[in-house]
């Protein structure tokens, strides 16, 4: 790599094309570090991992539903029905466990719900998914009116430590993330679950004559999808110590952001658990680096579209002259 | 014509000098010194890999070539693009159908070169006009048929003649055919060759490009050869025979034609379909039997498919049963594995292969749990070990069990999905048309590993249209038309030839 004349030029296309997102996501953070005083500080990094935790793990379940060629619109309104189910069952059993059990089920349900819908009857997964994502809305606002639960103060303490406690400095939804980033790479990379997620993703009609069983993975995409939506609310309701039926909604759009940032990096063009990672610290990155320059929330909206769009074209673009030169 | 020698570049209309193509130090193309002469259908023959796309690419502005020029009627080219090309009248016929499903038929013929009329200063769309010139296009080619229907209805040699007028309605000079008859069925291939033949007979250069050997010695004037990237030699159609392109082709003679002897006989029953019934199949009644090769012969849409897709569980059953080994058998994919039957399907892209994975990861997805712990970790190392016993014993040519799989030649993706099943020692396999549109070198390779998998004794279910592959390789062929079995032969018995093509074609009986 130090005679630039010994580096074939497709490999330096190939180069940038796996890790051009991240070169450029050095860029945008040096160029923080250096505008913003308040950025690059301990305090303000960890604040970032503990911002991006949960954005993390939703879009760590996204990947699985993307990586199987499969879209997932529901899970903006379903972390705010989660918020309320988890709060509403913590607070008349006071018992944390099966608070974080019937919030899991209920991202389990609606996973299946939409898998079934997609995979089963056949239905267009933007589509079908979009319309549950509006019934979730709708019950939401049915059993809550819009309003907030709060929590009182004699809650298992442990509800309060998932999303505010600290190891030591580090935010445990912190070590929650490290945990599902290490977890969804090894399954994506090394089990037969991944492996065959990929290839349904990849030509889903050869994978049905290969003998795999696409309706049931497709289903359990959804279902992983529903269940990581699930854990994300958990530690978002604890964080804020109440639950909000709207809280979460902004998990859609910077999931589906995360995801594309994700093909963009280190695979053949479908999302993996290390791109997502890197996708979701870009994602937050560019969040709290705005907010710390008082950019106002709307011109946020911009530059992440941007930036987004940015780094599809450079990817698309590069493999398309890779492709030609094959 | 030959008496003509007097300024010989006038009766040319394409010819290339040294025309080479390199990719990253790569010369997949070399000198190559091709002459077409005006209103000649030339046929372009060679190997997979033999660099005849890349040619056709670089004569119709897709790729510049990296040494020599282009000529068109002994001026020097230079294309930018395809436009540019296509400016000078060269068209392409490519070798997948490119249709709006939804479009009517003029519509489709029209596309991106709509005509137009003025009303009050506006431009809109001329149907009428499209109409028109889109009939007389298509009755000029002898066939009387309604533009105006829709497309989606159309069948594959209808689709073919759509594609065909598209290129026509441009009025182009000359027409590069790519592999026109892939998908057809025997008689709509005969058709499509009298087609083309009327092109040349109203003055319009051809250029062919197929791997049937037959239709190349039915069509063409001249022949022309290549073989890794070089021009292996040029001939005229009176001086070619089959063996002599062949042995061109592949570069020396040991084209060998398989012929079984006759050791048929039946002891066990592995596959017993009674009176199937599906959308497509009439009360099929098939057994197959450990250790013969059947072959199921058909035109296309005949129902060879529907057969192997009801067996897998693709195709809904309606009524009638299947039996593996004597026992009932419910028909799914995964049940089809369970019981140990195998189906490499007809369309190897769509069908068979995951583009962006390896040749390891496409060889182990079928029996990916034999890779597999309890906890379905995969073994890697184990996996990429056996990827590369399969490419040294099946011959993959690539670079290894690590190679993106769309960028190998379409023999060594069907040897690499040939392995896929091979891991898993099925007893019945169902292989459906698992040569075509690969080279002779290819062909040959898996006409050989078929025959091996008979002796081994398992039952070998060969689906095919081209018939000679049949009758080289089979103990017994089964013909099968409008989705029903009308008959069964051997190749042994006389005029098997003859009566198996009467018994495909219907025959007007």
């Amino acid at each position: 790599m130090d005679k630039p004349t010994s580096v074939n030029k497709n490999q330096r296309i190939e180069f940038l094309r796996k890790y051009g997102t991240v070169l450029g996501a050095m860029l945008i953070f040096t160029i923080f570090a250096v505008v913003s005083k308040n950025f690059f500080t301990l305090n303000n990094q960890l604040m970032l991992l503990r911002q991006m935790s949960m954005l993390t793990i939703i879009a760590l379940g996204f990947t699985f539903v993307m990586g199987a060629g499969g879209f997932d619109m529901s899970i903006g309104n379903t972390a705010g029905l989660i918020n309320i189910i988890f709060a509403m069952v913590l607070i008349s059993t006071r018992n944390f466990w099966l608070a974080l059990g019937a919030a899991i089920a209920c991202g389990a349900l609606v996973g299946l719900v939409n898998g079934t819908i997609v995979a089963y009857i056949g239905l267009p997964d933007f589509i079908a998914t979009f319309a549950i994502g509006s019934i979730v809305y709708g019950l939401k606002m049915l059993i809550t009116r819009g309003n907030p639960i709060f929590f009182p103060a004699d809650i298992p303490k442990i509800a309060s430590f998932i999303g505010q406690g600290y190891v030591g400095r580090i935010p445990f939804p912190v070590i929650l993330m490290l945990f599902f980033v290490v977890l969804v790479i090894f399954v994506l990379t090394k089990t037969t679950l991944g492996r065959r997620i990929y290839a349904i993703g990849g030509n889903p009609v050869a994978s049905l004559y290969a003998g795999i069983n696409v309706k049931r993975y497709r289903l359990i995409t959804f279902i992983i999808s529903g269940i990581s939506v699930a854990i994300a609310a958990v530690i978002l309701t604890s964080r804020l110590g109440s639950a909000q039926p709207l809280a979460g909604e902004e998990f859609l759009l910077d999931a589906i952001a995360v995801c594309f940032l994700s093909t963009t990096m280190f695979g053949d063009g479908e999302p993996t658990g290390s791109g997502t990672f890197v996708g979701a610290f870009i994602i937050s990155m560019m969040n709290n680096g705005l907010t710390m320059l008082n950019v106002p929330y709307y011109f946020q909206y911009i530059t992440k579209g941007v930036v987004v769009i940015f780094a599809v074209v450079i990817s698309v673009v590069l493999a398309k002259k890779l492709k030609l030169k094959l | 014509m030959l008496g003509e020698e007097v300024r010989k570049d006038t009766d040319l209309m394409l010819s290339t000098e040294n025309v080479g193509k390199e990719f990253n130090g790569v010369w997949v193309l070399k000198d190559i010194h091709f002459q077409l002469k005006k209103g000649e259908i030339h046929a372009l023959v060679g190997e997979n890999g033999a660099g005849k796309s890349t040619f056709i690419k670089i004569l119709s502005g897709v790729y510049k070539p990296s040494a020599g020029s282009v000529f068109l009627e002994g001026k020097p080219v230079d294309f930018h693009s395809v436009t540019d090309s296509e400016a000078l009248g060269i068209r392409t016929v490519h070798q997948e159908v490119n249709l709006v499903p939804y479009f009517k038929v003029y519509e489709n013929i029209f596309i991106g070169a709509e005509r137009k009329k003025k009303i009050g200063g506006m431009a809109i769309v001329d149907s009428k006009r499209m109409k028109k010139e889109a009939t007389k296009v298509i009755k000029d080619l002898g066939i009387d048929f309604d533009v105006s229907s829709p497309t989606l209805l159309l069948n594959a040699s209808m689709k073919r003649i759509v594609e065909i007028s598209k290129v026509l309605v441009h009025n182009p000079q000359i027409v590069i055919f790519d592999e026109p008859t892939t998908s057809l069925g025997e008689e709509e291939r005969k058709n499509l060759l009298q087609i083309i033949k009327g092109l040349k007979e109203r003055g319009l250069t051809i250029m062919y490009i197929s791997h049937n050997l037959e239709e190349v010695m039915e069509i063409a004037d001249r022949i022309t050869v290549f073989r890794d990237g070089n021009q292996v030699g040029t001939m005229e159609k009176s001086e070619a025979t089959t063996g002599k392109i062949i042995s061109m082709m592949i570069g020396h003679d040991n084209y060998k034609h398989y012929c079984r002897v006759d050791k048929y006989y039946c002891e066990d029953v592995y596959l017993s379909i009674k009176n199937l019934t599906t959308d497509k199949l009439k009360a099929v009644n098939l057994n197959i039997c450990k250790g013969e090769m059947v072959g199921i012969a058909g035109v296309v849409g005949a129902g060879k498919t529907e057969i192997a897709k009801a067996v897998f569980g693709l195709d809904k059953i309606e009524s009638g049963s299947i039996e593996v080994m004597g026992k009932p058998y419910v028909p799914s994919p995964e049940n089809a594995i369970r019981h140990k039957i195998a189906l490499v399907p007809e369309e190897r892209q769509a069908e068979g292969l995951v583009p962006n994975y390896c040749v390891s990861k496409n060889i182990s997805l079928t029996y990916l749990k034999k890779y597999a712990n309890r906890a379905g970790l995969i073994n890697r190392v184990l996996e990429i070990e056996t990827a590369q016993a399969y490419i040294d014993k099946m011959g993959i040519k690539c670079t290894g069990p690590l190679q993106t799989i769309k960028f190998l030649s379409g023999g060594n993706q069907q040897k690499a999905i040939l392995s896929r099943w091979l891991n898993g020692d099925f007893d019945i396999g169902i292989f459906d048309e698992p040569t075509k549109g690969i080279d002779v070198k290819a062909k040959e390779d898996i006409y050989s590993f078929l025959e091996d998998l008979a002796e081994q004794g398992k039952a070998v279910v060969v689906l095919s249209s081209y018939l000679p592959e049949l009758m080289s390789l089979c103990d017994r062929i089964i013909v099968v038309r409008d989705g029903r079995i009308i008959g069964e032969y051997t190749p042994q018995q006389p005029n098997a030839e003859e009566k198996i093509m009467h018994a495909m074609l219907g025959g007007g009986a």
